[in-house]
Parts: structure tokens; sequence; C-alpha cells
């Protein structure tokens, strides 16, 4: 899927923390091996029990819109063409307390609501530096 | 209660538009320091500490030698946040002074926003790749403090009900009071709410006039023992409370469902209140830092004046404007109509109140209130007053 804010905005610097969600194909989260606690964005340390034997693990690539806003000011040149987008605050299913920031997109920037359902589709791009292939996460309409 | 230390001067440059001083931020800082330390009749030889914003430029060594100040026995910032820096520096300065470990200190907070850029403008963002940090938001377009807030706003407005007229009402006191204000920005340049709704959206549901200025200038606060403030001709404002607070499991990131929609004040005012034995309606003017119109009313609650659903009742009917409201309110204008320097002019507007030299005099002012900025854990807040 080409992306939704065009191909040439920013992109991620890849690190360890952030490569299972970047790279995955899947929504990647972190959960502790100890306690079972879910984290994201994922540490080093579990923010539950404070121990550090973590691991990534996929769900189910669902969720719900807490919040989102529609902006209209475009901070980046590349943005111009794309005002207004929808940023949203997604919970993820599967992960209880995890809040993912992404885009709502395949809809328009009037059609998205609060407590709305939706489901993860992936953005394609290459890592310039590593040119490891990216797989970014995001999020439209699930009915 | 404390009471230990005291505000005995206050100081700033010229406040200018964005890119509009003829000085560097350094020479602004210099010159609000300067005035600060004359309000108190003080010399700048007897500054021994000095205390500013977490990510400042301007380095205690060079402004001790710039401007001659006495022996620097201690230099502080606050540990994270932001905009809540503005009343953490009134925390840190009084541990500082009631502790003996600096007698004479002052706080600053300096912005050439013509020199450097900041946030608010994507300065820095534009190269191809987003560190560290910034890599969950940035490839989504979620870029400033404007979108994080209001992200923020837009659910609480929706859980609680509560309209853009709430909003419109904050910014038109910031605006009614900068208008008899000089200082400010804003002076001369009245805003109406038809105004305010026809400005342009930046991010839904904030207008223009729902964000603050960014510009040049700066603010200074000395603070020092009511000792030393016996012999001094100024009034000595005493730090009766001052607060900084962060629960637990906010994260890095200020989007954890424990706490969303969230300003994180609540731990704020329970240590304000519990240490100064009074409640939000014994506080005769309050000064809340404004990036933004939306956390404002999140805090105004947080803090404990009201519940979210009579908000906008509060704030309405112009209940917040002028030096006889309901509720006084940003009496110099604030972030959004004096100038925004980062909230510290509004801690300098807070002990003018008690002093009784504010451009909007609230009548018989005991106490005072300052909250930092809302939304960047941790809060922050400081309560001035009686004068002695």
């Amino acid at each position: 899927m080409p992306r939704y804010l065009g191909d040439d905005f920013i992109l991620p610097q890849l690190t360890p923390n952030n490569t299972p969600w970047y790279t995955s194909g899947e929504i990647t989260i972190q959960f502790c091996d100890d306690c079972g606690h879910a984290q994201h964005p994922p540490d080093e340390i579990c923010y539950a029990c404070h121990g550090s034997n973590l691991s990534f693990r996929a769900v189910d690539g669902t969720g719900t819109v807490e919040s989102f806003a529609r902006v209209h000011h475009p901070l980046h040149p590349a943005l111009k063409e794309h005002v207004p987008y929808v940023i949203a605050i997604i919970s993820i299913d599967g992960a209880p307390g995890c809040n993912a920031q992404g885009n709502v997109v395949n809809c328009g920037a009037n059609d998205v609501a609060i407590g709305q359902k939706v489901r993860a589709v992936f953005e394609e791009a290459v890592d310039p530096q590593t040119e490891t292939r990216l797989l970014i996460p995001q999020w439209e309409p699930a009915e | 209660m404390h009471g230990e230390a005291v505000v005995v001067g206050v100081g700033e440059s010229t406040y200018y538009k964005h890119g509009g001083s003829p000085d560097t931020e350094f020479q602004l800082a210099c010159t609000a320091i300067r005035n600060a330390v004359a309000d108190a009749g003080l010399e700048l030889s007897d500054v021994d500490g000095l205390i500013s914003y977490m990510d400042y430029r301007n380095s205690p060594l060079r402004l001790a030698d710039a401007l001659g100040l006495g022996d620097l026995k201690w230099s502080a910032t606050p540990w994270a946040g932001g905009g809540n820096n503005s009343s953490a520096t009134m925390h840190l300065a009084d541990a500082a002074v009631s502790a003996g470990h600096a007698e004479v200190v002052v706080c600053f907070r300096a912005l050439a926003q013509g020199q450097f850029q900041r946030l608010g403008s994507g300065a820095g963002l534009m190269g191809g790749t987003a560190p560290e940090g910034l890599a969950w938001g940035l490839p989504y377009g979620l870029m400033t403090p404007a979108q994080e807030c209001a992200l923020q706003t837009a659910r609480w407005m929706h859980d609680h009900g509560v309209s853009q007229e709430a909003l419109a009402s904050v910014s038109l006191a910031c605006y009614a009071n900068a208008q008899l204000n000089p200082r400010a920005v804003r002076h001369g340049r009245p805003l109406t709410r038809e105004d305010y709704h026809d400005s342009r959206w930046i991010v839904e549901p904030f207008h223009l006039f729902d964000c603050c200025m960014e510009n040049d200038g700066a603010a200074a606060i000395v603070v020092t023992t009511p000792e030393r403030a016996k012999d001094l001709d100024a009034t000595a404002v005493p730090i009766l409370a001052t607060a900084q607070a962060k629960g637990p499991e906010i994260g890095i990131y200020a989007f954890q469902e424990r706490w969303f929609p969230s300003m994180y004040y609540e731990g704020v005012a329970e240590q304000i209140w519990n240490r100064s034995g009074h409640k939000p309606a014994d506080v005769d003017v309050v000064q809340m830092y404004e990036n933004f119109t939306g956390p404002v009313l999140m805090a105004l609650c947080e803090m404990g004046y009201c519940e979210p659903a009579d908000v906008e009742a509060f704030v309405g009917d112009g209940r917040l404007e002028g030096p006889d409201a309901a509720v006084p309110f940003n009496t110099s204008g604030g972030n959004i109509a004096e100038a925004y320097i980062h909230g510290l002019e509004m801690v300098v507007e807070a002990v003018r109140q008690v002093r009784g030299d504010s451009t909007c005099q609230v009548k018989d002012v005991e106490l005072s209130l300052a909250v930092g900025g809302p939304g960047y854990a941790p809060g922050s807040a400081v309560l001035f007053g009686p004068a002695l």
C-alpha cells in the first residue's frame, strides 16, 4: 500500500525497540515473559514487574479509535497536498493498556469517529540506511 | 506549609513577536536578569544561584561571567516535561534557598525564536528519518505539541460534552486581560468570539487563537530568604507551596491508556492543597499556562476548580475576564496574548498580583497560584502569598 502522507514522507530510524513494529507486517507488541504485561512503545525494562525478560509477539491487528484529530496546518512541505489528514490514538486488541499513534486510512477525513473499530493495514517503504523493507502499521475502518 | 523562601524581584525584557528581537537570546536573558535583580534592590554580585529550564541554551558559566554574578553555589533545571518547568523553577529555588545551598537564586527563561527555531515550526524535523523517541509519531505526521494536546482534548471534550465555546472563553479572557497590559504583544489587538471562530484551524479542535504565540523575550525571578528580604525595600512574596508530580505508568509518551486523556495535574493538586491547607476557592487569582486552550480546561478540573461537566459554565459569560472576574485568570494575558516565555512570564504575573502592581490588579490578593504547562508530566504549580 502506498503511504498515507506520501512516499517521500519521514521514515522511522530503525532501533531494536521499534524494528518489530515497523518491519514485521503484523501488529507486534512487547510482552513481559515473567508477568505478561504488554507495553507500547517497548522499553528495556517491564513497567509492571520491572524485570527484563521481554519479548515481542504479534496480536490480532484490530483496535479501536480512542481519539483522533484532523490536522489542517502542514508542518512539512510534503504535507501541503495531504491536509487535512487524520492522526489518531488506537487501543490495540490483545494488548491491554497499549495505545498506539497512527493514521486512519482508506476513508475520508470526516469519516473517523471515537469508538470506531479499525484493523491494521501496512504501508510499504525501504529504510534508506539499511535497505530493510519497512511495513508501517496503519489503520482502516473495520466496518 | 512552607514559606522559607520568598520572591523579592521580577523582571523581563521587552517582549517581541517571533523573530522581532534586535538582541540575541543570551542578551535577552541578561536583560531580564539585570531587571529582576534591580527590582529586588540587590546587586548582580549578590546572586549565587541560577535555575532555568531543562533544555536551556544559556549556560550558567557564561551568564555568571557576562553579568558579573557572585560565586555560584547552585545551578539546576527541572527533570522533564516542557512548559511545566515554569512553576517547577520555583520548586527548585525554594529547595535551594530553604536548605541554605544558596541565598540569592535567579530563575530565568529566555527565548529568541527567530534565532533558534522551535518544535511548533517543525524545525529539525525536515530530514528523511525520525530518530528514536520521535520515530513513533513523526512517520504518521504526528509532529507537534498542538497535535498531541489536540488528541487529548478531543477525547476529553467527547467524554464530557464540552463544546468549542469553552475553549473560546479561555482565549477571549487572555486577550481581554492583555488589552490592559502594555507589555503584551497582543495589546491593542482585541479579540471577539466571532474572530475566534473565524480563525483558521491548526489541528481540530484548536483554531489559531487556541494556541500560544511564539515570541522573543526573557523573564527572570529572584528568590531569597525571608531574613535577607528584611534588609530590602522590595515586597517579599512567600512561596507557600510548590510541587511537581508524576503518577505511575504515564510512560514516556502521553497516550497510555491508564491516563488517556489527562494533563497529569491530580498529583500536583493533592500536594499544593495539602501543603498549603487551602483549596481552589481560597485562591484570589490564578495563572494557568496555556500551551493550548483545551489543556487549560483539563488542568483547571484536575486542580479541583470544577468538574468537567460544569467547565463550560465555569469559564463562560466572561467569568475569567478582568480584575473583577468571578475567577481572576491569566491577568497579564498569558502565553496566548502577553508573550510566550514558556510560562515564566505567568509566574512573574502571579508575584505581581501579591505585590499589588499588576496591570489587571485583583483587589486584596493574598493567595496567587501559577499552574505550569499541562499535558507533559511532571506537572507543576506554585502558590504565593500573602506578602510579608
